[in-house]
């Protein structure tokens, strides 16, 4: 075998900018919690940080499904509509049932039927996605209003609201706590595991990877494309159901506002996350701290008044700008 | 001979035509879709007025119309206009500078042209208008809030979202705490959007920050039912009570029924579309002249006259 | 020579980091001749002619351009001193019209372009080539010879004095090269001067007239082509005496291995029908554009096709997908490397196993054995690379095409198909791709080679089919397989049904 000294030296070793820039958004996290200690040491209280990670788990589990779908070379811009939808429906089907069956088989009940309907979403996005052959931008946001406009039907546009007792009996799992931990948050790490699991370390995982990187290279490496890419809005609708079963307790009703933009934040979370918009390569734990920081930044603000109320907006703008700036270090290397 | 024969057909059939005229009228109504609780209430308001006109009024035909935005709905009076042939309109605008041109466009084709609640830029474009009072509503709430609290207090407060609408509100609340209330102090005024999620947000934020809250007024019914769940999470037992508005039925029967923290609300009812209605109807079926201008205002209610404006089968 | 050269380097070096490729390069070119610069890859080709062609600065040393010192900041700098750098992948935008092309980045006219004027400009350049293409047709629908003759005309529209081109021949068959090379004579005719880059040394000893050797970032040799045989420039490359490039043949077995019974994919192939025997190596020649690719791809499903009956080792299979083929023991590798062979974004090591993940996961995957294999595949394969942990894009095309050859492999297949095995990859790579085939033909496996380089077909197949226009035309075998009766079927001369002598701009 001949040896060819000069091939070594071009497989260079990440640069250290390289490797900061990938930890950008825990950076830009770290830095904004210093920032609101410092403007309002309430900041750092264990029942506010339990607050906001209450608060990033709803958009935290729908952007773990957002994660998956994007890594695939997808998008979903239908998750505001369809947490609304599966939020009314659940309420409206844990009402019709009739108390014989018991409160708790009630809830249980309106649980299966939130997972099947975000399930059924998925699947239906997915097919027609690949079978019929439409940009997934485009069936989602056929489904974004067709989902919204349903929910308003069913609502006749005013809010969908959870009888009393059920109210009561349900409330426990947005409100209670394991181990002092509120319940939300340990569903959002388990799911945030559960994700990371499946991505890094499952055939599917690496398949939906290998998809988003190059669909041709997965085709002819034999990789069931197809499949591959319906389960991704498969388990964005098992996502948002998850989502939404934490919602529905916290206020007990559903509205025409309900998810209302919630998409857009799932997808910002994953892309300061750092996964690609264009798919085929990206992380949970990314998207985890994506949604924490966009929470964080809303709580900051709420707990101080130096900017005025309506520069609120542009402050979360600049946040996000600067942290995508900060992860952009990664593709110097 | 003829001729004057002739004349008095003529004279006959066009006395016929007035007479028609005047029993046979179209009231075209358009207004915003229900994309939330108060435009719901808007819209049931108006189909059951339309049901209650038209059987009031044999010659009155009413046709109600919903519009998601401005533009749809400049498109839809043009087709009441052309199409239905509208004597009258009844207009709740989804906004007010760019639909001013095209309702005096209908004007000066002889439509008489009733605006609801958000008045047009050019005042002349719009023959009556009927509206809530907003300022009104700040004012009844900041009486409500400095009188319950004793003159001394701290308030937060969660507004909707920024508009005219939210802006008379806050203006209202504060004129009457500042002239009246001097011992009353306001902690924070954050945007809530209208909505009952950000109305949760909010108001667990105000709990972190601040360790002693007296009241808060949510200027809102959708935000005070967020408020409500936010202070039970907290299990906080400093706030007094909480004040909504506009009249949600919830929020109604809350205050009939004596909840601890929902001692009153104050109406910005949705049924100002049914006064615009009725008043326009009588006025274009009797002949008869309308107010330039009719304020409905936001009324307290407590428990002793709440059973007044509980509608149970409103959605709203 | 009272002429300077019309390029010349001076002592020049080229550092990346700490690591330096290039170590005192001293070469001139003269104007007005053809100039081939060889050496494996890694030698600094690319390097030596990224600087001239502006897109990297020389670490030291300088570069002259007719005879005056120039620092090019930018490939923009280098055209404007009449230097061009013609891609070994093409830098055209599919969607515009050829003469857009041409023109893109400099349009003619004011406010609003000047469409006729360009047409008329692209056209004259066009046919200063002798080369009938439509200045309006869009460069989508062009061939690769006609992509890489408008990438010419658009050097020529900018001036160029010095044409530096990338491996100009690796997508093209023997014929669309003879028209090619006709061009570049003619080109040197008009007074420029052409730095050529191979790893064909046939081609470059009937071209060049200057030959430069490379190897290690050091100037072997530079002198006349007609000093050197293809044998003696590749001894010169890799620093030693060359064996024979290919191994002896094996004799095939009597099994069957493969059977393909009325193969159809509409718009390509017709009635196609073969058997391949075990241990054989089967060749597939034909002119780019035959529809030897799409009849494959056909095969395994990736393309609308019918299909009569195919067997494998005896037995009737189904193949709807390229998993069906892989699980009945039959492989592909893409002659499209960077499309669909490699996904160049990601490690070596998911690359390796994406075919035969099955056998990783447990249900998790074992990354650890994944590790395993990678580093049992990187020695069983030869696949250089300073570290095992990078992306794929970072190894030079040699060691990817072994990657992508070692993926197939992993999933232990009895029959394998390889389209263009030795498409961008230098001479001792080639060398190690051409002992592997010859390894597994003689274990019993059945190979198919479809290749565009005849004397790689000839040199490692036993049995020849030629593919012309969806049909296999000939079969030769033993004695009869030489370059002419190939040629002679592939383009029609000889057992064909028509006599339509095809040119390189029929080959789309």
């Amino acid at each position: 075998m001949t040896t060819q000294p000069g091939e070594a030296q071009v497989t260079p070793r990440p640069s250290a900018l390289a490797r900061l820039g990938s930890l950008g958004p825990l950076l830009g996290l770290g830095a904004l919690m210093i920032v609101a200690t410092l403007l309002n040491p309430d900041f750092l209280t264990l029942s506010n940080l339990s607050n906001v990670l209450t608060r990033a788990a709803f958009i935290g589990i729908i952007a773990v499904g957002a994660t998956f779908v994007i890594i695939s070379g997808g998008i979903d811009l239908s998750v505001g509509s369809m947490a609304a939808l599966i939020a009314g429906s659940m309420i409206l089907i844990m009402n019709a049932v009739s108390p014989g069956v018991g409160t708790f088989g009630i809830i249980a009940l309106g649980m299966l039927c939130a997972l099947l309907i975000g399930a059924g979403a998925g699947l239906l996005h997915g097919t027609v996605i690949t079978r019929g052959r439409i940009e997934p931008f485009i069936v989602t946001l056929g489904t974004l209003g067709i989902f919204r406009s349903v929910l308003t039907y069913l609502s006749q546009g005013g809010s969908i609201s959870l009888g009393n007792d059920l109210s009561d009996a349900y409330s426990p799992v947005f409100y209670g706590k394991l181990l002092g931990i509120p319940i939300p948050i340990l569903v959002f790490a388990a799911v945030a595991l559960l994700g990371g699991l499946i991505l890094n370390r499952t055939r599917y995982g690496r398949y939906v990877q290998a998809t988003g990187s190059n669909e041709q290279v997965a085709r002819y490496a034999a990789v069931n494309v197809t499949q591959v890419k319906i389960i991704t809005y498969v388990i964005q609708g098992l996502c948002v159901a998850l989502a939404t079963l934490l919602y529905v307790p916290r206020l007990g009703s559903a509205s025409p506002s309900t998810g209302l933009l919630w998409e857009l934040e799932a997808i910002a979370a994953v892309i300061i996350g750092g996964t690609a918009l264009k798919g085929g390569s990206g992380r949970i734990w990314g998207t985890v701290v994506g949604a924490i920081l966009l929470v964080t930044i809303e709580n900051v603000l709420n707990l101080t008044s130096i900017i005025s109320v309506y520069l609120n907006a542009a402050v979360q703008g600049v946040v996000i700008i600067i942290v995508a700036f900060m992860q952009r270090g990664k593709k110097v290397g | 001979m003829q001729q004057l024969k002739n004349l008095a057909l003529l004279s006959l059939t066009l006395l016929a035509s007035a007479a028609l005229a005047q029993t046979k009228q179209v009231m075209g109504v358009s207004i915003p879709s229900a994309d939330h609780g108060w435009t719901a209430g808007i819209v049931y308001w108006a189909n059951q007025t339309k049901a209650e006109l038209e059987k009031q009024y044999p010659g009155l035909t009413v046709i109600v119309k919903t519009a998601k935005d401005s533009n749809e709905q400049a498109n839809q009076i043009q087709d009441l206009s052309a199409v239905n042939k509208i004597n009258a309109l009844v207009i709740l605008p989804q906004e007010s500078a760019p639909l001013t041109r095209p309702v005096g466009n209908l004007q000066k084709k002889g439509v008489f042209t009733v605006v609801v609640d958000r008045a047009l830029t050019d005042p002349t474009a719009q023959n009556a208008y009927v509206a809530g009072d907003n300022p009104g509503l700040g004012k009844v709430s900041g009486e409500y809030v400095g009188k319950t609290l004793g003159g001394k207090g701290n308030v937060v407060v969660l507004r909707g979202i920024a508009t005219v609408i939210d802006n008379q509100r806050v203006d209202g609340f504060e004129s009457v705490l500042k002239a009246k209330y001097p011992n009353v102090k306001i902690l924070d005024k954050q945007y809530a959007n209208w909505n009952r999620d950000d109305g949760f947000k909010v108001m667990q934020d105000y709990l972190t920050r601040f360790p002693k809250i007296d009241a808060v007024w949510a200027q809102d019914d959708d935000i005070a039912v967020g408020v409500l769940k936010a202070i039970q999470q907290a299990g906080r037992s400093d706030i007094k009570f909480v004040l909504g508005g506009a009249g949600m039925k919830e929020m109604i029967k809350k205050v009939q029924d004596g909840d601890p923290l929902i001692t009153a609300d104050v109406t910005y009812p949705p049924t100002m579309i049914r006064d615009a209605m009725r008043l326009t109807a009588k006025s274009i079926m009797t002949k008869t002249a309308m107010p330039k201008s009719t304020i409905i205002p936001s009324t307290l209610v407590t428990k002793s006259n709440a059973a007044k404006f509980y509608y149970p089968d409103s959605p709203f | 020579m009272s002429q300077p050269p019309a390029a010349e380097f001076i002592n020049v070096t080229k550092a990346f980091g700490p690591v330096e490729v290039l170590h005192g390069v001293s070469v001139a070119i003269a104007a007005g001749e053809v100039h081939a610069l060889i050496g494996e890859n890694g030698a600094g080709k690319s390097t030596l002619m990224k600087i001239l062609g502006g897109y990297q600065p020389p670490t030291t040393g300088e570069v002259q351009v007719s005879g005056q010192p120039v620092h090019f900041r930018s490939s923009r700098d280098a055209e404007a001193r009449g230097v061009v750098l013609i891609h070994q992948e093409f830098n055209l935008a599919d969607d515009l019209s050829v003469a857009q092309n041409v023109f893109l980045g400099r349009e003619l006219g004011g406010l609003l372009l000047n469409d006729a004027a360009m047409n008329a400009e692209a056209h004259a350049a066009l046919s200063r080539l002798s080369v009938p293409i439509d200045p309006r047709s869009k460069v989508r629908d062009l061939s690769v010879p006609q992509k890489q003759l408008v990438e010419i005309a658009k050097a020529l529209a900018r001036d160029a004095r010095v044409l530096i081109m990338d491996e100009p021949t690796a997508s093209l068959t023997v014929r669309e090269t003879e028209v090619l090379f006709d061009l570049i004579r003619n080109l040197r005719a008009q007074g420029v001067t052409i730095l050529y880059i191979s790893h064909k040394l046939e081609e470059v000893k009937a071209l060049a007239d200057t030959v430069t050797v490379l190897r290690d970032g050091l100037v072997v040799s530079s002198g006349p082509a007609s000093e050197l045989t293809p044998h003696e420039m590749a001894n010169r490359m890799v620093g030693r005496e060359l064996e024979d490039m290919f191994p002896p043949k094996g004799q095939p077995g009597e099994r069957e291995l493969l059977h393909v019974e009325q193969l159809s994919v509409p718009g390509w192939a017709q009635d196609i029908r073969f058997t391949l025997h075990a241990g054989e190596v089967l060749g597939f020649a034909g002119l780019v554009g035959s529809g030897r690719t799409e009849l494959f791809e056909g095969l395994l499903g990736l393309r609308p096709r019918t299909l009569g009956q195919v067997r494998l080792a005896g037995k009737a299979v189904r193949l709807r997908s390229p998993g069906d083929a892989a699980r009945a023991g039959l492989v592909y590798l893409s002659e499209d490397r960077k499309g669909k062979g490699l996904l160049v974004d990601f490690k070596l090591r998911p690359n390796l196993t994406l075919t035969t993940l099955q056998h990783y996961a447990r249900p998790l995957l074992d990354i650890g054995a994944e590790q395993r294999a990678l580093e049992r595949a990187a020695k069983d394969y030869g696949i250089r690379s300073g570290r095992l942990d990078v992306e794929a894009r970072l190894l030079s095309g040699g060691n990817q095409q072994k990657l992508a050859l070692a993926r197939i492999l992993e999933a232990d297949p009895q029959v394998i198909v390889l389209d263009e095995p030795t498409r961008g990859v230098d001479v001792g790579a080639k060398r190690e791709i051409y002992l592997l085939i010859d390894r597994l033909a003689q274990s019993g496996k059945g190979v198919i080679v479809i290749s565009s380089e005849l004397n790689e077909l000839l040199g490692l197949s036993q049995r020849l089919l030629v593919v012309r226009e969806g049909r296999i035309v000939g079969e030769l075998s033993g004695a009869e397989m030489s370059e002419q009766e190939v040629i002679q079927y592939a383009t029609g001369l000889k057992a064909a049904p028509s006599h339509t002598t095809p040119s390189i701009l029929e080959s789309a």
